[in-house]
């Protein structure tokens, strides 16, 4: 390993030189709009490119989650996963046009996911270019059907349905470089819906307002009583609904998020608030629903396991300060299955979820390197020891 | 009219995706290949075509041997951006700085004649929003493998809604269709077969953009297709489905006056070829008016439509390329 951590820093240069390569991949993926339920495009496109670059294997699995393998030197050993979701926040149905300055692209959904799967397409030519090879396999995956209602079906199943034991994982994110998730919170995404039927209140004195009823789940929700430890929380983090300013609005949705570490209280949080959904429905006799959106039960690595350990010394050797947060994403169902496996940011940006969503050129070729580095360390046996 | 041609020399870029067999194709023919930007203020644009070409067609696939952009003397960055991603980056008024300077997209193709040592020339705009590398090797497919073939032209798919989710391909845009193909097809009716006789997209040998004349602005297109038909016929021309090229749209105006410089163009080629007989000079202005408050204000523009002549009447040209030429013609010859 430590041969490894000195080779790192010359590592990047040599990752430099191929700005090229790793660049077109970014733009032409990130060009190819892949909204959840819809990547079929920019998965054809990935599995092109992963064929241009001579990739071993490459199929598709029973989901249709896009997977390229590079076969490792020794056969016996597990293979090693590198993970990035192919489906971006960025939803319209138009094809993001990428723009490249001196130390810059930006384009919408570049920093979740697009950079991230170019720099997965590029990691094929990279290895070549600079002699790299492992022992296990690596497996490129690129999961579909991750965000929002996506729920992470993609990556569930390719998890569930894989033959072989898995030693050890990457997520790759493309931002914030530094970002070393190694365990994720319980989750449970909802979305309540209230619509209010005009037949049914045409004799009532007053006609209920859609947005006047979610306003009262909300003040509701406010008064739960959140634990500290459990250090959980509540996120209201979308809301809808009306038709214009003198009308009183017939549907409303409300979206929220419940995050704690543990998974039990997360679950008591959602029930209280099906509790509030169910009351204030009979009080106004209106039509509102409670529906789960996406769920994640908690998960973690030791801060002390060696995976972890060594992907902070990576991390420092190249000089990026690892910064440690829970995340929701594929990083929980590697981590719930018993496989060992970190998520890695790969540069910095901003206006992460606008259209003119920018990530800086420079600092990703040290975050290439960490990955490259963190592979090294998991084909090096750091995920055996346990 | 020769209409097989249409046929017989329309291709599709995908026929030419194996890139091997194109690189192949050029080093047994030793041809060296010179892409060629003209760019004005292209700076959101640049950068992306500099690092695609570069990327498949120079690093993974030897096709391109230089990457060239010439300048009108853009305000913004597009010069510094292109120099940063490793592309040769000139000025128009640097290139044989003794002549009458002009500025024109036309001008910067020829003056890249002079600086560029390709063989064959791959002239794109700068402004391709999906730029991709198959706008050049679906160019060059053509001219490696058929060896009659001298001049590719690109068209596309330019999509237009008819309906929420449907699309339906045109033929040209709004100037190729009101102003060039009726006169193509009074004058001309060959060239009627070209999609997109105005897309800003193709590539040539050497010898063949050398030898013809080039109007400094945007009649450059128009005047090419009608040359090269003029000295070496239909069947050394192609033309490539690229696919769909997204572009910067023009207002009406923009394209009126686009339209006026062709329109001129066009004219001066009838008149030089004798099919035409003017009893008066043209006008040099296109005058257009707008409503200001309560009365029209006309806006002028004087488009004086000058041509440079081809390359090989250049003195310092002939200098720089007599090896090269020679060589070029010994292969030919064999």
């Amino acid at each position: 390993m430590k041969n490894i951590l000195e080779q790192l820093p010359s590592l990047v240069d040599q990752i430099k030189s191929l700005r090229e390569i790793i660049i077109t991949n970014i733009v032409l993926i990130g060009q190819t709009p892949a909204p959840t339920f819809r990547e079929k495009k920019r998965s054809k496109l990935f599995m092109e490119r992963l064929a241009e670059f001579q990739v071993d294997e490459i199929t598709t699995d029973g989901y249709r989650n896009p997977i390229g393998i590079i076969r490792g030197t020794d056969s016996s050993k597990p293979p090693i996963f590198v993970l990035a979701h192919m489906d971006t926040f960025y939803e319209k149905d138009r094809r993001p046009n990428y723009t490249i300055k001196e130390n810059a692209i930006t384009g919408a959904g570049i920093l979740d996911n697009s950079l991230g799967v170019g720099v997965m397409t590029s990691l094929p030519a990279i290895f070549k270019e600079l002699d790299i090879v492992f022992e296990s396999d690596i497996v490129l995956a690129g999961t579909i059907q991750s965000i929002g209602k996506g729920n992470l079906r993609g990556v569930r199943h390719l998890l569930k349905t894989w033959p072989t034991p898995i030693r050890g994982a990457i997520c790759i994110e493309g931002v914030e470089l530094g970002r070393l998730n190694y365990y994720s919170d319980g989750m449970i995404r909802g979305e309540i819906g209230c619509s209010i039927s005009e037949e049914g209140n045409r004799l009532r004195e007053y006609t209920p307002n859609a947005i006047i009823i979610l306003n009262e789940v909300i003040n509701e929700i406010m008064n739960l009583k959140i634990s500290q430890r459990p250090r959980s929380r509540i996120v209201i983090g979308r809301i809808n609904g009306g038709a214009n300013h003198g009308k009183l609005a017939p549907e409303a949705n409300l979206g929220f998020e419940i995050r704690s570490d543990s998974y039990k209280v997360v679950k008591n949080l959602f029930s209280e608030i099906r509790d509030i959904v169910e009351g204030i429905g009979h009080r106004h006799e209106a039509n509102i629903n409670l529906k789960t959106i996406s769920n994640l039960k908690a998960s973690r690595l030791k801060h002390n396991h060696p995976l972890v350990k060594q992907a902070a010394e990576v991390l420092n050797t190249l000089g990026i300060k690892p910064v440690s947060k829970p995340t929701e994403s594929a990083l929980s169902i590697f981590l719930s299955r018993k496989i060992p496996a970190v998520t890695l940011g790969i540069t910095y940006g901003e206006n992460r979820y606008m259209e003119n969503a920018t990530m800086e050129i420079e600092p990703m070729y040290q975050g290439i390197a960490q990955v490259i580095g963190v592979l090294k360390a998991i084909d090096g046996g750091v995920c055996d020891e346990q | 009219m020769n209409n097989k041609w249409l046929e017989k020399n329309t291709f599709h870029y995908s026929d030419f995706k194996d890139l091997n067999r194109l690189v192949e194709e050029k080093a047994k023919k030793n041809l060296k290949i010179s892409l060629c930007l003209p760019t004005l203020n292209e700076e959101k644009t640049i950068a992306k075509e500099i690092i695609i070409m570069k990327s498949e067609l120079m690093t993974r696939y030897p096709l391109l041997d230089e990457i060239v952009v010439v300048d009108s003397g853009s305000s913004d960055k597009t010069r510094e951006i292109a120099r940063e991603y490793g592309a040769d980056v000139y000025q128009a008024t640097d290139i044989l700085p003794h002549l009458e300077q002009f500025k024109g997209k036309g001008e910067n193709l020829w003056k890249a004649l002079y600086i560029t040592k390709g063989d064959i020339i791959v002239y794109l705009d700068a402004d391709i929003k999906n730029i991709h590398h198959r706008f050049a090797y679906g160019l060059l497919g053509p001219l490696l493998l058929y060896d009659g073939i001298k001049f590719v032209k690109a068209f596309y798919d330019r999509p237009i809604s008819i309906g929420k989710k449907r699309m339906r391909p045109t033929g040209g845009g709004r100037v190729t269709e009101l102003v060039i193909r009726p006169l193509f097809s009074l004058f001309f009716p060959d060239l009627t077969q070209l999609i997109q006789p105005l897309s800003g997209e193709y590539a040539g040998f050497r010898d063949v953009f050398e030898r013809i004349p080039f109007p400094i602005g945007y009649g450059v297109e128009t005047s090419m297709n009608m040359d090269i038909y003029e000295k070496w016929g239909l069947d050394v021309m192609a033309q490539v489905d690229l696919d769909r090229r997204i572009h910067r749209n023009q207002d009406t105006k923009a394209l009126g006056r686009m339209a006026f410089v062709i329109l001129k163009t066009f004219i001066n080629r009838k008149i030089r070829l004798g099919l035409i007989d003017l009893k008066d000079e043209l006008y040099e202005e296109m005058i257009q008016y707008n409503l200001v408050r309560d009365h029209y204000e006309p806006d002028i523009f004087k488009i004086e439509g000058h041509e440079r002549p081809p390359i090989i009447e250049i003195p310092e040209y002939c200098e720089k390329f007599k090896t090269d030429r020679q060589q070029l013609q010994k292969f030919q010859e064999a």
